[in-house]
Order: C-alpha cells, then structure tokens, then sequence
C-alpha cells in the first residue's frame, strides 16, 4: 500500500502549516491520513492481516547513522554499525564505529572497527582502528590493529592488546591483567 | 540545544536542504539513553530512553521511545510511552502509544492503540514552545 509511504515534504507544507485552521483540508493534503478508502476492506481481513503490512516508516536500517544536525548527550549502544556524522557526548559501543570528518565524539569509543575522520575526546577500544589524516584523537588507543594516516593528530598513548582476541569488544573494558 | 531554541514548531528550519539536515538513522539494534538534539530528521527504529527534540521524528514500527519529544512532525509506528509536544502527528496503525499527546493536527490511524490524552494546543502554544514542562500543563 502506498498509502503511508512518506511522501510529505515538509517545504511542501511549510506555507500551509502557516496557514489558519480554516484550510485545514489543506494542510493534511500532503500527509496521507486514513482515508475512508480502506474501510471496506478492513472487516474482511482479520486483524493479524494488517500487521505485516509493509511498514509506513520505511524499512528498518540496521546501521544507524547520526547525522551532522544532530547532537545527543548519553550512551549510545549499537550490535550493528554507527555512522557519527554529529556530536556525540557519552560512549560509544557498537560493532563497527566510523566517525566521520566533522564529527565530535567525547567520550569512549568501543568496537571491533573503529575508524576515525573526525574528533575524538576519550579513549578507543577496539581490534582495528583506522585513524584517518583528518582525524583528531586525544586520548589512548587500546587496539590489536592500528593504522593511522599521516596527517592524523594523536594526542595519547597507544597500547596494542592482543589478550582479547576472543572476546567480543562491545563489552567494556577488561582489566589487561585478566587477559594474561 | 541551539538547534532546539531557534526553531518554532510550526515552521520547518529556514534552509531546509537535505544535504544540511540529513536525516538520522537509529537502528533497530541501537539502544541509546540520553539527550537527543537534532535540527532535521530522525528516525528511530530502535530503543530511546530520554528527551529528543527533533524537526521531525519517526518512531518506526519496532522502534521503542519512552521519555518526552519536541517536534514540529512526529510519526509513531512503534511504542512511545511519554509525552509528545508537536504540531502535526501522525499514530500509524502499528502505534502503541501511552501518555500525553499535545498537537495542533493529529492523524490516528484504525489499528493504533492510544491509552492517554490527545490534548490539543492552538498554534501560538507551540510558536512560543521552548521546553516541556515539568508537571503536566
């Protein structure tokens, strides 16, 4: 059903949400509301039918993706990608973490594959970092790979830590002692 | 929280290119818990604990959001259990809403369960919209 594909721009409605109530018509217009048009239909399916409908809100992305106009403020927590585009104050812990060029993350950052374009205020853990020349780490790196492009500035130690090839890094930290 | 205090909820951002508000994915495997700020869109397919203040927000069908939202557009698809303050809101018929829903225009659709109240708010209430109040207005 194309009913309740997202096609409402919002340029689109920015004159008519100026607009008084009287053209109310109007401004729904570009939002798809329920229309009477499924009405009939509705009695003769079971309720379970119209579940697994295709979704409105467009299918589900695994990445997620934190884009330049956003900032969030506390824990992020990912079993899949992040793309941090924006800014970032909390920790980070996903599978594989890019931070791209104008990002800004303050905070830790944990993860199998972390690669780093933008600024990074805390430390890294993870297996493969990738530091890219545009990249701007202060803090230490904990990893197993490490590449780092000229160009990058560093400001921290870097400690390679090869105990924790078994272990899944989206868990925190672990105490180097225990991994001998 | 620049992004949150210029804008009005009624109008969508003066230049609204997607190259500068792209829109922000939160995967149905992320779990986050916190503020989140952004001046474009956001969509939420997976779990948001806290506050968001978006342009627009879209709760996907999975997607669970507890905490306050401050929108200009919000379309619910999941669960949301919280107030939400926008001006146009969208309960899709997989919405599982509980709480206050403050709106100028609401679209619900057959399907949505809603335990809560709907109030509604004049335009000017969400002009001069700056942040969610404490205790219930």
């Amino acid at each position: 059903m194309t009913m309740f594909t997202r096609n409402d721009k919002p340029t689109e409605s920015n004159a008519t949400f100026l607009a008084s109530q009287s053209v109310r018509d109007k401004v729904e217009a570009p939002v798809p509301t329920p229309t009477l048009v499924p009405e009939p239909l509705e009695p003769k399916r079971p309720m379970a039918a119209a579940y697994p409908m295709q979704s409105v809100v467009s299918a589900a992305p695994r990445a997620s993706v934190i884009s330049k106009a956003m900032k969030i403020t506390g824990q992020l927590e990912s079993t899949e990608d992040i793309q941090i585009d924006g800014e970032v104050d909390g920790d980070v812990r996903a599978l594989s973490v890019k931070v791209g060029s104008n990002a800004k993350v303050k905070g830790a950052v944990y993860g199998d594959e972390v690669e780093v374009a933008g600024t990074v205020d805390g430390k890294i853990e993870a297996k493969k970092v990738l530091l890219t020349s545009t990249a701007r780490m202060s803090g230490d790196i904990v990893h197993q790979e490490i590449a780092i492009h000229s160009g990058a500035f560093i400001d921290g130690h870097c400690k390679p830590d090869y105990g924790k090839a078994d272990t899944k890094n989206v868990i925190p930290v672990r105490k180097p002692a225990a991994a001998e | 929280m620049s992004a949150a205090a210029q804008r009005t909820l009624v109008k969508p951002p003066a230049a609204r290119d997607s190259a500068d508000f792209p829109a922000s994915h939160l995967g149905s495997s992320l779990k986050f818990e916190g503020v989140l700020d952004c001046a474009g869109e956001v969509h939420v397919h997976g779990n948001v604990q806290g506050r968001i203040n978006a342009d627009c927000l879209v709760v996907g069908r999975g997607g669970i959001v507890e905490g306050d939202v401050v929108a200009r557009e919000v379309r619910i698809g999941g669960r949301f259990n919280g107030r939400v303050f926008a001006f146009n809101v969208i309960l899709d018929r997989t919405a599982d809403v509980t709480g206050r829903i403050f709106h100028h225009f609401v679209t619900v659709e057959k399907g949505a369960r809603i335990d809560g109240r709907m109030p509604w708010r004049p335009v000017n209430f969400f002009e001069s919209f700056d942040q969610p109040p404490e205790t219930q207005p």
